[in-house]
């Protein structure tokens, strides 16, 4: 099994009994041809969980979600949706309901009969569908726009209509398949926010796919981050973020500073150009003297000016000397690049309060305390993703 | 603003006229004249409906009748056939072979239109090869008897306007795209009710515009008629053309011609709403409304 997975949830594994709403997907592999788009996943969701799908475009995040609805056959493995498996049942008998990524909404239809549509394939009397439909309407504050075509709405008011005609079903699983993509900033917050209270409050399961790690943190009880059709690391949000399990988990989730080094004889630091980078904890599972990536956060290194630190200060462990190459105010906080020898780039981020006052051009220390610092075998496609533009100012 | 736009609408506007308005405008300018003498072909110094008086004769009145039979069944018959074949094409074939299945569609008219109803008449012929061919394997056991019927006519349409049914039936059907079926299927209809209920009304402009692009051309042909039809097959198309051909009475030819052209405008128009009214329960039944809740 090439699949990591961290346990320290204790939530991984199979239960002996799934819920209602329970999503288990059991090696599941799917090929299109000769690529693989998702090779033996197995990944088990609780009833009631808000799990977000988060990786870059194309590493199987969508097909993983096809194959719960029903509109893609996994080759290999197992799902169940409830503990039922639903190998061979067809999308419209599955208890599972999708918002889409581009709404899907029918454009021959007013808003109500969009959100009707599931109810009457149900054969539900009118009268309920219409009491259905109508409190389906005010969950998503779009009561008054029932009578209009859904071709006559903004981006963001059909998506609420795509969130309503699925919740009208009153499904046991709910899949979202970027469903925030299309929208501007503020009305993604907002929506955000708006989505995890209604989880919340309906406790359906809720499987959302996304790319951006942001809105993965803020919603998620658990993020499932992905890498070529396989999951790289299964936690909860302050654990992704505070302990990620590979430096490709650490370069998606927030930003990182990649230093490349040889592993010290401890295996606690490694040993670079620019000196020794010193974590906390060791790796004893590396081979002393491999070549090993430190990564830490751009808001937990320091930056100051050289002159303060003395120019002859001793060189110690976790402090470079560069040239500050740009400044970028991003409103709460400061960002800082500083040019480090001629192969490395250092970034830092200080709140803007207490941000220290520099100059481009300036000879400049940066710092950051052993906590901050973790330990990863190379990966160098992970520091490829985890790279930041330098800021252009 | 309105000066450019009105500007770059000229070549479409000069096309119209002078390929549309112009020869329906004479046609019907013609049909209130008459035929002036034995070498004459019309004469307008003189205005009358006494043409379409003449035109609407019993024999006139059975062939027109009969257009229309042969006009309605045959777009009924390329709609029956156009339907799952265009639909197949855009939603089931493998994609990488839809440009090629466009192209088998569209072979029959890389021949004459002429040529190739000939061709069927030497098909259908009863000592032809395949008459001969039907009876040496036992199907049959008399010579085909289909040609010169209306069954060969028909057959003859079908095959001549079949292409101009299926390609905008395919592009409507490629148009209503994977995604709204998906959809549909997500929210519990199965494969019958998402093609009745989304399939369809969003291909339904196609739908139209095949119809009638079978439909018009259908009721004024007179080639398949007379090539397959001999006698049982006639169509207004025939008359309409002997008059200009043969009897050289252009007005006459002009009555006629314009009465087809009402006929097909008003089949066309009660067809329609006849269809509309057959689907209002339907679409009522679907309809959904919150104000009455209360
Ligand atoms: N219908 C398809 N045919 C061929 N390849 C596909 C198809 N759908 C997805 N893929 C491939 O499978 C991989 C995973 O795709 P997808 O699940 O859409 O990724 P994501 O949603 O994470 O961006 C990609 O490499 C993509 O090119
Ligand atoms: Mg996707």
């Amino acid at each position: 099994m090439s699949t990591t997975m961290t346990t320290e949830s204790g939530r991984t594994g199979t239960d002996p009994v799934e819920g209602p709403g329970a999503v288990v997907l059991d090696g599941v592999t799917k090929h299109y041809g000769e690529a693989t788009a998702v090779r033996e996943m197995s990944l088990s969701i609780e009833p009631g969980e808000f799990i977000s799908l988060l990786g870059p475009s194309g590493c199987g995040k969508t097909t993983t979600l096809r194959m719960i609805a029903g509109f893609e056959q996994p080759d290999a493995g197992d799902i169940r949706v409830s503990g039922r498996s639903v190998l061979g049942v067809p999308a419209y008998r599955r208890d599972v309901n999708t918002v889409f990524q581009a709404y899907a909404l029918f454009p021959h239809m007013s808003v109500a009969e969009n959100v009707a549509y599931g109810l009457q394939q149900r054969r539900t009397p009118k009268a309920e569908i219409r009491e259905r439909v109508a409190s389906a309407l005010d969950l998503v504050q779009m009561r008054r726009f029932a009578d209009r075509k859904s071709t006559q709405l903004s981006g963001g008011q059909q998506q609420r209509i795509a969130l309503a005609r699925a919740l009208v079903n009153r499904p046991s699983v709910l899949l979202l398949d970027e469903p925030l993509g299309a929208l501007d900033r503020q009305l993604r917050e907002e929506m955000q926010l708006e989505l995890k209270l209604l989880q919340s409050r309906l406790g359906i399961t809720f499987v959302f796919v996304t790319h951006d790690q942001g809105e993965a943190l803020s919603m998620s009880d658990r993020i499932a981050i992905m890498r070529d059709g396989r999951i790289e690391q299964l936690a909860d949000a302050d654990t992704v973020y505070a302990r990620p399990s590979s430096a490709y988990v650490a370069a998606f989730v927030g930003q990182q500073n990649f230093i490349e080094g040889a592993l010290t004889a401890s295996r606690d630091g490694i040993a670079t150009a620019h000196g020794i980078v010193q974590a906390t904890t060791a790796r004893p599972d590396l081979p002393a003297g491999s070549v090993a990536q430190a990564a830490i956060r751009p808001e937990f290194v320091e930056v100051a000016d050289a002159s303060a630190a003395g120019e002859d200060a001793p060189t110690r462990p976790n402090l470079v000397r560069g040239t500050l190459i740009g400044v970028s105010h991003l409103g709460e906080t400061m960002q800082y690049l500083v040019r480090v020898g001629d192969d490395l780039s250092v970034i830092a981020r200080r709140p803007t309060p207490d941000a220290p006052r520099l100059a481009v051009g300036d000879e400049v220390v940066c710092s950051w305390r052993t906590e901050s610092v973790q330990l990863f075998a190379l990966d160098a496609a992970a520091a490829e993703a985890g790279y930041v533009e330098p800021p252009t100012n | 603003m309105r000066n450019l736009r009105f500007g770059l609408a000229v070549p479409a506007w000069t096309w119209l006229i002078l390929f549309f308005v112009l020869p329906v405008g004479a046609v019907i300018w013609f049909s209130f004249g008459y035929k002036p003498g034995l070498f004459g072909t019309h004469a307008n110094d003189i205005l009358s409906f006494d043409r379409y008086a003449e035109a609407l004769t019993p024999t006139f009145f059975d062939v027109f009748l009969n257009t229309l039979w042969v006009g309605i069944t045959g777009t009924v018959i390329c709609l029956l056939i156009g339907l799952p074949v265009a639909y197949w094409m855009a939603v089931k074939s493998p994609p990488s072979i839809r440009g090629l299945l466009i192209a088998i569609v569209m072979v029959p008219y890389w021949a004459n239109f002429l040529v190739r109803t000939i061709g069927w008449q030497i098909i259908l012929a009863p000592e032809g090869w395949f008459s001969n061919l039907l009876q040496g394997i036992g199907l049959t056991d008399a010579p085909l008897e289909i040609l010169y019927t209306r069954s060969a006519v028909l057959l003859g349409v079908v095959y001549n306007y079949l292409p101009l049914m299926i390609l905008p039936l395919y592009v409507a059907f490629d148009r209503v795209g994977d995604s709204l079926r998906e959809a549909s299927k997500d929210l519990g209809a199965n494969r019958f009710s998402t093609f009745v209920r989304v399939t369809i009304p969003l291909a339904r402009p196609g739908i139209i515009v095949g119809a009638l692009l079978v439909y018009i051309p259908l009721m004024g042909d007179y080639i398949t008629a007379t090539v397959l039809g001999g006698a049982q097959g006639n169509m207004v198309g025939q008359l309409v053309a002997s008059q200009f051909q043969t009897a050289q009475n252009w007005a006459l030819g002009s009555a006629m011609a314009v009465l087809l052209i009402l006929v097909i405008m008003a089949s066309a128009a009660v067809i329609g709403g006849l269809l509309w009214l057959v689907a209002l329960p339907f679409r009522n039944r679907y309809t959904v409304t919150l104000e009455e809740a209360r």
